[in-house]
């Protein structure tokens, strides 16, 4: 009993208080989005999303999207500057800064070696800070992160003029990042699920979920989680036997990991308590896949969220962001567009 | 052609299309040993309640060997003896009142009262012995029936009571002894029975030790044997619900006072024989020293625990160490000080050991053992067609939890149900629900027997069987005990499927003798061989284990030729197959390296078997088996609801030729509505399929399959 206190990491946080739980993601209107993945809001007001290989423009919710861009691999980044500049990051690491009107700029250029760029952030009209997670195009992200011994992210400036420059390694697969109200970058990081500085100190940890983009709104953040923190994943990565044998005997797509996509399948193990009984999933059954996002205040403190819990479909969002004073997501599970109306942080 | 293909059936059922001595012999073990298992068994028998008075009087007794010597030379043994009946029987007379649910601080007065009015009777009334014994014990039990009345009766509190009585009582005896002490020294009537009670050494023990003796056994007896006792039990361990129970609460009550102030009569009767006379301290400070016995011996105070011997084992530890430390020549107030202590001593660790004994169970109970899964064969997992995807669903929502399905020869459907039914859905569209029986557990596996009556496993139960009238019929729910087992395994835990012989023998399995039908999940994390093979024969009544030391035995099938038995073996994804012949040879291993966990087991039309699959194996689960640790420590740290555990979302049904080859699998969707299947039968022409966690029953139709082919049919020639 008294041996406890040397674990000083705070437990986790639990779906309770102002994560209880509740189905505005279920609830939420919706816009198909084949494989969709990031958001971000053009500077004439105006919704770019990419779906694919594709970055498409949504002038107004319900209207049909625009095309804006198209690219050889699939997007997995979007950011967007005041002066209209938007950036796409895509699969394989590769990076393109395009105008106004979608055609590629010049002279951006990542440094060498990225295995990804999972997010971008304007810092100003002439540089941008990517974030890599350290996984390539092929690579299961979500199987291995959980289950890595070293922390493969990195995060680099990129400059119109100047040559690109690497300003944190080593990070434990971030997804995201975010300018604090001192203007201090902060980064999400996966499986870890906290969020940490530049120098890698944790900001705030013990999310209940493992933690996708981070943007910043008028009343604080909005934190995506691509699925809830699971106790059986946390436990197993203190057994390092077990798991260096999984590494060893059996392919990463059977492995214990979280995933994006609630679909039934006989090929992974379950929960003890997620057994169908009468044919369905209860809604409070533990999962590996959730749909979650939280408002988060200025200190990174819980104030609302909005789930899609272990019975529902969208599941794994991967983006969220206040466009026209709603808050709209991406579920990649249901491969939709969420509109949430006003999030509870907002009024 | 019905007759025709009715005689071919019977040619092939005359031999098995392989040679048993081919297959490969498994060997159950002897006996499971674990030292964990030891622990948690030894943890969880009734008696370990009382571990802590045995340990402390073993350890005072220890402690007084080594420190004083001579301390258990006969002489201050008989010593001893001499006066143990005084506090004793009081400790004995409380045990009745606290067992009740009261409290009695009047015992101490109550002895001197009653040693008074034996002195009293006896000196100077001058009455017979006899009327000198009823006199004590009626002025003890006197003392009874007021506090009884007081407190059991009207209700006034036990505690105030009693407190009242004591007081009352000491200043009753202290004015009645004081006047008479002077006649009663002064007399010079003796009698030689009323000497030999006080001093006489029958067999070598004093009179005063025999009759403690005889008391605690006869007090043992009531609490063990007699409905007076169990009724002073039951209202002790719940007041209200014993009320309920149609026992008359306040009037036991008030007989247990009375009764206990009778066993306080008897030891004062004792004193005054012994002692020949009273003083003013007669009895002073005796209800503490009863209630400290009490307490060691209890464990607190515990109403509704007749716990004579762990008491009368708490009155020795306190007896022996106050004399103890009085020989040893220390001074009465460190006496009273090092009691004080010892006692707080004993209590602390007794209240831990009480709290933490179930966590300690619970800690050791499950105990993983490491475990190969046979590598899968190949090419029978879900995906691709979905064969039971467009099955017909029967009875939706109108059953919970067929575990299996049965069709008797009119072709109507049978199942159990989650809240203990057995269901008929009447052919031929089984649209039509209706309650065959109530049986209460949890129907499991079903059975027709040659009479057309159904025979269910039912978990927690037993086997059952019910008539075609909805009679039941507890069949058997007992085995015989294995021997190299701490865990008393002779009740059925589990009962889960069956099958007939030809000659009527019942052969169904107990699937774990250590986990209930709620939590048998944790069998499959402990992967140990807990389940057993039991055979039961109507004719004689008897229940034999044919087999112990099974890994979570299921499904049970006779063979096509009716001499060989076919047994589902859950979590090592195998079927094993037994000869009825020569059940002692043990079992060889019929079929490996299923894709899923098989469940029931059922005859084909076609001269094979169905076998069900209530889940599906995967790389890490069966990566899982191998690692106990990483299995015990999760059941730990991690909540039951996140426990790492084989996939029970996707089911199938396996179709095995005769000879234990897979020749077809089938599944539904991923999402499909039957998921866990864990029966199948096959019934003109369709298959009907049930499933433990679903509420409804799919059908699906067999192309080529042979219409006329019934279970009935083929299990007793029935059409």
């Amino acid at each position: 009993m008294f041996f406890r206190a040397r674990n000083s990491a705070p437990p986790p946080m639990t779906l309770e208080g102002a994560l209880g739980p509740n189905d505005r993601l279920e609830a939420a209107s919706a816009m198909r989005a084949p494989a969709p993945d990031a958001l971000s809001v053009a500077a004439d007001g105006s919704l770019l999303f990419s779906s694919g290989a594709s970055v498409l423009k949504l002038r107004a919710w319900g209207q049909p999207p625009e095309p804006f861009a198209q690219f050889p691999a699939p997007v997995t980044a979007l950011a967007g500057s005041p002066g209209g500049r938007v950036a796409v990051g895509l699969s394989g690491g590769a990076l393109s800064v395009l105008d106004p009107a979608g055609r590629p700029l010049s002279g951006w250029r990542p440094p060498a070696g990225l295995k990804s760029i999972v997010d971008a952030m304007f810092l100003s009209e002439d540089e941008l800070v990517v974030v890599d997670h350290g996984y390539a195009a092929g690579e299961p992200m979500l199987a291995l992160a959980a289950w890595d011994e070293e922390g493969r992210g990195r995060i680099a400036k990129v400059s119109r003029e100047e040559a690109p420059r690497l300003i944190a390694e080593g990070l434990w697969c971030p997804m995201g990042v975010a300018r604090d109200a001192g203007g201090e970058l902060l980064f999400t990081e996966f499986e870890r699920a906290r969020i940490v500085e530049i120098g890698g100190r944790a900001r705030r940890s013990g999310y209940p979920g493992y933690l996708g983009r981070l943007r910043r709104t008028g009343s604080g953040y909005l934190l995506t989680c691509l699925s809830r923190r699971d106790s059986l994943i946390e436990f197993l990565k203190t057994e390092r036997a077990f798991v260096a044998d999984m590494k060893a005997r059996v392919a990463p797509s059977h492995w214990i990991a979280p995933r994006l996509d609630p679909a039934f399948r006989h090929d992974v193990p379950i929960e003890a308590g997620a057994t169908r009984l009468f044919g369905e999933i209860k809604p409070w059954a533990p999962s590996f896949s959730y749909g979650l996002v939280i408002e988060l205040d200025h200190n990174l403190a819980p104030i609302g969220s909005a789930q899609s819990r272990a019975h529902g479909r969208r599941h794994g969002v991967s983006d969220a962001t206040i466009w026209n004073e709603d808050m709209v997501a991406v579920s990649k599970a249901s491969e939709e567009l969420l509109r949430l109306g006003r999030g509870e942080g907002e009024t | 052609m019905v007759r025709s293909l009715g005689n071919r059936m019977k040619a092939s059922r005359l031999t098995l299309p392989f040679a048993l001595q081919d297959l490969p012999r498994l060997r159950p073990p002897r006996f499971v040993l674990s030292s964990r298992r030891v622990l948690a068994d030894l943890l969880s028998k009734g008696w370990v309640e009382s571990a802590t008075p045995i340990v402390a009087c073993a350890l005072v007794v220890a402690g007084v060997l080594t420190t004083q010597h001579g301390f258990f030379a006969p002489a201050n043994l008989a010593n001893l003896a001499q006066y143990a009946s005084d506090g004793g029987l009081v400790v004995l007379g409380l045990l009745l009142v606290v067992a009740v649910g009261g409290i009695d601080l009047s015992v101490g007065s109550n002895f001197a009262m009653s040693a008074f009015a034996a002195l009293y009777g006896f000196h100077i009334l001058n009455l017979p012995l006899g009327a000198v014994l009823a006199m004590s014990l009626a002025a003890g039990a006197l003392v009874g029936l007021v506090n009884g009345l007081l407190a059991g009766w009207i209700g006034c509190g036990a505690l105030l009571t009693t407190l009242g009585a004591m007081i009352t009582l000491r200043g009753l005896y202290t004015l009645a002894s004081q006047a008479r002490l002077v006649a009663i020294s002064t007399s010079t009537r003796s009698d030689d029975l009323w000497d030999w009670i006080g001093g006489g050494q029958p067999l070598g023990l004093p009179v005063g030790f025999w009759v403690l003796l005889i008391v605690a056994a006869m007090v043992l007896t009531m609490f063990r044997q007699m409905r007076f006792g169990w009724h002073v039990l039951a209202i002790g361990g719940n007041r209200k619900a014993a009320r309920h129970g149609g026992i008359p609460v306040k009037g036991t009550i008030v007989a247990a006072y009375v009764l206990g102030g009778l066993i306080v009569g008897v030891s004062g009767f004792l004193y005054a024989a012994r002692q020949n006379s009273v003083g003013s301290d007669t009895g002073i400070g005796m209800e503490f020293f009863a209630l400290t016995a009490l307490v060691v011996g209890l464990g607190g105070f515990v109403p509704g625990r007749g716990a004579v011997v762990p008491v009368m084992l708490g009155f020795a530890t306190i007896y022996i160490l106050n004399n103890a430390l009085i020989n040893a020549g220390l001074r009465g107030d460190f006496v009273q000080f090092a009691m004080g202590a010892i006692l707080a001593a004993i209590l602390a660790v007794d209240v831990k050991f009480r709290k933490n004994r179930h966590r300690l169970i619970a800690s050791t109970y499950l105990d993983p053992v490491a475990f190969t899964v046979d590598e899968a064969v190949a090419g029978f997992t879900p995906g691709g067609d979905a064969k039971l995807k467009g099955a017909e669903l029967l009875a939706t929502g109108e059953v919970d939890g067929p575990e299996d399905v049965l069709l008797d020869e009119e072709g109507h459907l049978y199942c159990g149900t989650r809240d203990g039914y057995l269901v008929r859905l009447a052919a031929p569209d089984h649209k039509q629900r209706s309650v065959v029986a109530k049986i209460g557990g949890r129907p499991l596996g079903l059975a027709l027997d040659a009479e057309g009556r159904i025979v269910v496993c039912v978990a927690g139960m037993g086997l059952v069987r019910v008539a075609k009238s909805g009679e039941v019929e507890l069949l058997t729910d007992q085995t015989s005990r294995s021997w190299l087992s701490v865990h008393d395994d002779t009740t059925i835990r589990m009962a889960d499927d069956l099958d007939i012989a030809p000659d009527g023998i019942i052969y169904f399995t107990d699937a774990t003798k250590r986990y209930d039908i709620e939590s048998w999940g944790l069998d499959l994390l402990e992967g140990r061989p807990n389940g057993r093979l039991l055979s039961y024969d109507p004719a004689t009544r008897k229940t034999r284990t044919v087999c112990d030391h099974l890994v979570f035995p299921n499904g049970v099938c006779l063979t096509h030729d009716g001499g060989h038995l076919l047994v589902a073996s859950t979590w090592t994804t195998s079927l094993l197959i037994f000869d009825l012949k020569n059940l002692r040879a043990g079992p060889r291993v019929f079929c490996r390296g299923l894709p899923g966990y098989p469940d029931n087991v059922n005859r084909a039309s076609d001269g094979g078997y169905w076998v069900a699959l209530a889940g599906m194996r995967n790389p890490v689960m069966d990566l899982a088996m191998r690692h106990p640790g990483v299995r015990r420590r999760m059941t730990r740290a991690v909540a039951p609801a996140n426990w790492l555990f084989g996939n029970l979302n996707i089911g199938g049904v396996l179709k095995l030729d005769a000879s234990g080859r897979i020749v077809e699998a089938y599944w539904d969707e991923p999402d499909g509505p039957l998921y866990m299947i864990t029966s199948m039968r096959e019934h003109a022409g369709s298959l009907y399929l049930g499933g433990v966690t679903n509420n409804k029953i799919g059908r699906l139709r067999l192309p080529g399959a042979n219409a006329d082919w019934t279970g009935p049919a083929s299990y007793w020639g029935r059409r």
